[in-house]
């Protein structure tokens, strides 16, 4: 992706730092913030080339996610997780004026609340940072 | 028949990005169209100031009482896994593209090597907007392309934003299955 196509005033190292927290929780494979039309912002992965694939469909998961949270009435999407037979993926909704998501692939070894809590404090550090 | 129980079945509209796959959708469709538009960062691509990442719903009734589920896929080919999963079950599809666009036979190319393995055979229309704009290729341009592929396809110049002019779209869809599959579409 050509880096002109970004949001320009977003802080692309710093909110891969922030993404390299969620590395830590035991389990957690790749790290992906996206904004809402696919592209990949910033990501930490263990797999080379994921992280642009996982932008792309996290987006559609995002909004097929915002269609059915307001077919059925309910408020804009915030998070969806997806259980696997052998992971889980969380993709989160990030506060803040770019439109974007966050989505994080764990294998089985991780821990569904360690991981949203996780996710969540990432995601609040990460619209403070975008609102800066 | 797809899938789909008989009198209802479902058709899938594609294309690439600004080709007005959604405008089409939403021209037609009975119920308020779900849409799954969101800002486009990709101006140098596109001017569009929006693009699919989902699918587009809608639904229409055809004068014969058969029920047409509208699907519209993604543009852009970086969500070309959305076209086999909207595509899966199609009794049909209807390629839109931009004539002044640059490259849009080969665009045409594109979206038609993807879908037609999805759908019965020759269950595909190729409707072709803006022909009369400046530096415009012209429909039978299209078509040509076609039958030098040996690809057997109607190929019909439409403006989106017009109802009667995606109904005919449909309506030549709904024809091509009759054909095939008896009146089960009408």
């Amino acid at each position: 992706m050509n880096a002109a196509m970004r949001p320009s005033r977003v802080p692309r190292e710093l909110a891969r730092k922030l993404l390299e927290t969620l590395g830590d929780v035991v389990g957690v494979k790749t790290v992906v913030l996206f904004t809402a039309d696919g592209f990949e912002v910033a990501s930490h992965s263990a797999e080379v080339g994921a992280p642009a694939r996982i932008a792309a469909i996290g987006s559609s998961l995002s909004a097929l996610g915002s269609a059915i949270s307001a077919e059925a009435g309910l408020a804009d999407f915030d998070c969806t997780t997806i259980q696997s037979v052998n992971g889980t993926i969380v993709i989160t909704r990030v506060e803040g004026p770019h439109a974007m998501s966050l989505a994080v692939v764990a294998d089985e070894a991780v821990t569904l609340g360690q991981l949203l809590w996780a996710v969540r404090r990432c995601c609040t550090a990460l619209a403070k940072l975008m609102n800066e | 028949m797809n899938d789909v129980a008989e009198g209802e079945f479902k058709i899938v509209f594609t294309g690439p990005m600004g080709a007005g796959k959604t405008t089409a959708i939403a021209a037609i469709s009975e119920i308020d169209p779900v849409r799954t538009e969101v800002a486009n960062n990709d101006r140098m691509s596109h001017e569009k100031a929006s693009t699919t990442v989902g699918f587009d719903y809608g639904r229409i009734t055809l004068p014969g009482g058969g029920v047409v589920r509208l699907y519209g896929t993604p543009g852009q080919p970086r969500f070309r896994f959305m076209w086999s999963i909207v595509g899966r079950g199609a009794a049909g599809a209807i390629v839109l593209l931009d004539a002044t666009q640059p490259g849009a036979l080969v665009q045409m190319d594109l979206f038609v090597d993807a879908f037609r393995p999805l759908v019965p055979e020759g269950a595909l229309v190729v409707g072709v907007g803006r022909t009369t704009e400046d530096g415009a290729l012209n429909s039978d341009t299209f078509a040509s392309r076609l039958e030098a592929r040996g690809i057997l396809a109607p190929v019909l110049s439409v403006d989106v934003r017009r109802k009667a002019d995606v109904m005919l779209l449909v309506q030549t869809l709904a024809c091509i299955l009759e054909t095939q599959n008896g009146n089960a579409y009408a």
